[in-house]
């Protein structure tokens, strides 16, 4: 073929295939804002480890999600769309997530991802499955990591927990007003974790007498000894924070337990790594658990007079037959719940985009559960802000520390730990989103 | 015509090879002297030797549909290497047989179809980047020359090879009609700064007896490559086997000259270290990352201890090729041609060191390695010798035939940042407008998410198949022959396939994908 013929031939293809790609840019993008919904279904996925060692901690999660979405499918869905969950076990593990999220995404074809579990493994998650490019709502992550509050890094990502530095601003308030003089001590899981804690107590002021850091699973009975035996001789009641996951916690209190030093520290566990029930469960002695402090900022999930807590409980009982409730199950409805809302905020024309603004201009006056304010907005993709205090009771009960609800508000960065009156807003009529 | 084609591209062919630093003789008209055929199960198959003193084959079918596949074999030894009864290993010579696909498997699949093949075992191996594009050039003339029948021709390859083709397609784009490189490498600095710094890392923690760079010419230098090899492998079944003694806290080897503080830190950890700042895999033949043995365990094994076993594993491959790499390289280019002199090995860490904390035993740990290795006197390499490296083609991107590549998400060899880099620098020929739009379709081969296997006491197996994406250039046979269909397709029309027929092409493979918002990470030496 004479080249320049074929030359000419080429451009003509050029231009028609020009064209087409540009009708198909088009055409995907408009297609991809309702991926996963049909007019009958809204398909969400979730990605959280279900087996091994956080499986025994967080395994409770996608179940209890579940179960609540199935109680709203049963109740008429969201505008008559009923919620499918498609959950996959990450294993706690970068890859697993990266693959789980990825599958989620181009796999299951999935609407919006809900509930993702953990920092290191949603970072990775968020990545492989290209969430931002692909414009993939990332709902109520539960993960304290400030850096997912990063709106070009996470351009659809709203976490549903206080950050990590808001918890250690008002742990180190607590200690402050409560504990004055006595020796502090701070064992916490070294990542970003334990690095926004430290960012957190250093915005506060607080200076701990001594450091321990360990890995994440690097936690075990005879670490847990090693450190305490290390600050036992320290006089008074020293303060030990707890900033790790269950599992640590449940070393560091029963190597407490072998040395019996249970009762020589004021124990003060983060919100991550202190569900009483989940301690018991993994043989924590009650009296171990009797006094130990925590950040919260759900009610207690052995509260049954509140109202929230109570309408879980029976969800569960129906729809999640066997599970035990606890403060995992009711942190789950709960962001189930909000996933409802966020949903029935976007329209009955349910859009990626329409998720995304419906959030960041109503999610700040969402029904929850929460005791502290949500603080979404256009700026800010963090969820609740603030925490109380409560101190656990050998029945695994967390009742409000020093007898009275003290809710405090504060940001991740240097400002002021403030008491706030913050009322949440009424429950729905049984638990049952109506807002537009 | 595809000769009068072939003519003005030798033509400035030759007036580049004049210019060019590394001397390969090209005919002005390729020969096919001395062909030898034969015919077996209506296959047609002449071998013979091109001018250059490269071995060639051609594998014509009975049944010729009309395109011929011309193949560019992957990096080879560029040295013999002797027996090594202590490690098991037999000699290896230096090979310069020709090789027509991939696999026979393919071949004979293509063959089937009425495909054409051809191959050369190019005159040099080692880096043989140009000569690997000229003497692939060569035996498509011969071809061309043999059987006047062809009237389309794809180049293709693997790795450097997948590399190679694509240096023929941008630069003599009126000699093929389409190409499909196949785990396509990344440029030779890019892919010796990823081997070498893991090299390196293994040096200054481990074991400073390992020369890496600056290797003597003559029979010295071949000792003392040699001389590495033992040492790498020495190094690493030493902490291989402390990690089989105490997974969670490995002991560092003897050679290990680092300060008592960071020996505290599970050696394991310090492997991870190394592989997140070279960019080697944390995903193996025997590690994926995710799994663990059945029970509580299961967390730590594939959260902490899976994703470094997986490093080490690949790691092996890497230090064993920037061996080999850089003995080859250097004396091809003159002198040392790795560098990390500027090299800020934190930067270079970036979110990794978060993401990976559990397997780097903490951030702190992290730190503190880091901290060593910018204490570390570092490699400057010699100008004049990277000068002469880059003087080898370097990808543009200037796609102007239609062009299908298949990149392994596993690859630790070529990671699929390789293929990105191909997407980037076409995008940007596009906007230069010195590339056709819709001219590139990249398909992915993503492993299966899990494929680590336990025996009933919780041990990993070693699996003596490799899994399918997982490890260099893995693919089955169908993924090759569905990616060398596209693109005969392609060259037919003279247009890729639309989206839609490529994702229907691949829809019955759970490993295969295409989708424009996948970017993987390019290699560290772009980032």
């Amino acid at each position: 073929m004479n080249k320049s013929i074929r030359m000419k031939r080429l451009s003509i293809v050029s231009a028609v295939v020009a064209t087409g790609a540009m009708l198909l840019s088009m055409l995907p993008a408009q297609a991809a804002q309702t991926t996963g919904v049909t007019s009958s279904e809204i398909k969400l996925g979730i990605s959280s480890p279900t087996s091994g060692s956080a499986g025994l901690v967080y395994g409770k999660v996608p179940g209890a999600m579940k179960a609540y979405f199935d109680y709203i499918n049963a109740n008429g869905g969201v505008y008559g769309r009923k919620i499918k969950l498609v959950a996959k076990n990450d294993k706690y593990t970068v890859k697993g997530a990266a693959a789980s999220t990825f599958d989620l995404v181009y796999k299951d074809n999935v609407f919006a991802l809900t509930g993702a579990l953990g920092t290191a493994t949603h970072q990775a998650g968020y990545k492989a499955a290209s969430l931002a490019a692909e414009n993939v709502p990332d709902l109520f992550v539960n993960s304290g990591w400030s850096g997912f509050n990063d709106k070009t890094a996470y351009p659809t990502t709203f976490m549903v927990l206080p950050t990590y530095a808001m918890e250690a601003k008002v742990m180190a308030k607590v200690i402050k007003d409560n504990f004055p003089g006595q020796a502090t001590f701070i064992v916490a899981q070294n990542d970003e974790f334990g690095d926004d804690a430290r960012a957190g107590f250093g915005a506060a002021g607080h200076k701990f007498t001594r450091e321990f850091f360990y890995p994440q699973g690097g936690m075990d009975l005879a670490t847990g000894k090693t450190i305490l035996s290390a600050i036992s001789a320290v006089p008074g009641k020293p303060v030990v924070v707890l900033f790790g996951t269950g599992d640590a916690t449940v070393a560091m209190l029963k190597a407490a337990e072998e040395l019996k030093l249970t009762k020589k520290f004021t124990w003060l566990a983060g919100s991550v790594g202190a569900d009483a029930n989940t301690l018991l469960a993994l043989k924590v002695e009650p009296e171990t658990i009797d006094g130990v402090l925590t950040a919260s900022f759900m009610p207690d999930a052995k509260d049954s007079t509140d109202t929230y807590v109570k309408q879980f409980m029976a969800i569960n009982t129906k729809y999640n037959k066997g599970v035990v409730f606890d403060n995992y199950v009711l942190a789950a409805m709960n962001s189930a719940m909000l996933t409802v809302q966020s949903l029935r905020a976007a329209g009955k024309n349910l859009t990626r985009d329409g998720v995304i603004k419906a959030i960041e201009t109503k999610g700040s006056s969402f029904a929850s559960a929460g005791l502290v304010p949500l603080g979404y907005s256009s700026t800010s993709r963090i969820g609740y802000n603030g925490y109380w205090v409560s101190q656990i009771n050998a029945k695994g009960e967390g009742k409000p520390f020093g007898g009275k609800l003290v809710i405090y508000t504060t940001d991740s960065g240097t400002g002021a730990v403030s008491v706030s009156n913050f009322v949440r807003p009424t429950m729905p009529k049984n638990g049952i989103p109506t807002n537009s | 015509m595809k000769n009068n084609k072939l003519k003005n591209g030798l033509a400035a062919l030759i007036s580049t090879t004049l210019v060019a630093a590394f001397a390969v003789v090209v005919p002005s008209v390729a020969q096919a002297s001395d062909l030898t055929c034969s015919t077996v199960n209506k296959v047609e198959t002449c071998k013979g030797t091109d001018d250059n003193g490269a071995k060639f084959e051609i594998r014509m079918p009975a049944k010729f549909n009309g395109t011929l596949f011309v193949y560019s074999h992957g990096i080879r030894y560029g040295v013999a290497l002797p027996a090594n009864p202590a490690a098991g290993t037999p000699a290896v010579p230096i090979d310069y047989s020709p090789e027509v696909a991939p696999t026979q498997e393919v071949a004979s699949a293509l063959l089937a179809q009425g495909f054409a093949l051809a191959g050369s075992g190019v005159e040099a191996q080692g880096w043989n980047l140009e000569e690997s594009v000229y003497a692939a050039i060569r035996v498509l003339d011969i071809a061309q020359n043999k059987y006047e029948k062809v009237n389309k021709i794809v180049t293709w390859g693997n790795s450097l090879g997948g590399l190679a083709s694509q240096a023929l397609a941008e630069q003599y784009p009126d000699l093929v009609d389409a190409a499909a490189p196949i785990c396509i490498a990344e440029s030779a600095q890019a892919e010796i700064t990823m081997a070498g710094d893991f090299l390196w890392g293994m040096k200054v923690l481990f074991n400073p007896n390992i020369k890496g760079t600056g290797y003597s010419t003559g029979t010295a230098g071949y000792i003392e490559m040699l001389g590495d090899l033992g040492q790498v492998r020495a190094t690493l079944t030493e902490i291989k086997t402390a990690i089989g003694v105490n997974p969670l806290k490995p002991t560092w080897p003897t050679t290990s000259t680092v300060p008592a503080a960071l020996k505290a830190i599970p050696v394991r950890s310090a492997v991870m270290l190394l592989g997140l700042v070279s960019g080697i895999s944390t995903s193996s033949n025997t590690f994926d990352g995710v799994a663990g043995p059945a029970g509580a365990s299961e967390t730590t094994f594939g959260a902490a201890l899976s994703p470094a076993l997986a490093v080490l594993e690949n790691g092996a491959d890497a230090a064993g090729l920037a061996v080999l790499a850089n003995y080859d390289m250097e004396l091809r280019a003159g002198g040392v041609v790795y560098d990390n002199s500027t090299t800020n090995f934190s930067t270079r860490l970036g979110t990794a060191g978060t993401t990976y904390a559990a397997a780097l035993s903490g951030l702190d740990s992290a730190r503190g390695i880091l901290g060593y290795l910018a204490l570390m006197p570092r490699v400057k390499a010699d100008g004049a010798a990277v000068g002469r490296l880059n003087s080898m083609y370097q990808l543009q991107g200037k796609i102007t035939v239609p062009t299908v590549v298949i990149s392994s998400t596993g690859d630790h060899i070529t990671p699929p940042g390789a293929a990105q880099y191909l997407i980037n620098q076409y995008n940007a020929s596009v906007t230069k407008k010195s590339a056709k739009a819709g001219s590139l379709a990249v398909i992915w081969n993503k492993p299966p998410n899990e494929y680590t296997k336990f025996d009933k006491n919780g041990s990993y197996i070693t699996p003596t198949v490799p899994t399918n994406g997982v490890g260099h250039c893995k693919y089955t046979t169908a993924q090759v022959v569905t990616v060398a269909k596209i693109a005969a397709t392609a060259a037919k029309t003279g247009k890729l396939p639309s989206t839609t027929a490529i994702k229907t092409a691949i829809k019955k493979d759970e490993n295969l994908f295409v989708n424009p918002n996948f970017k993987p990470d390019l290699l560290k030496f772009r980032q």
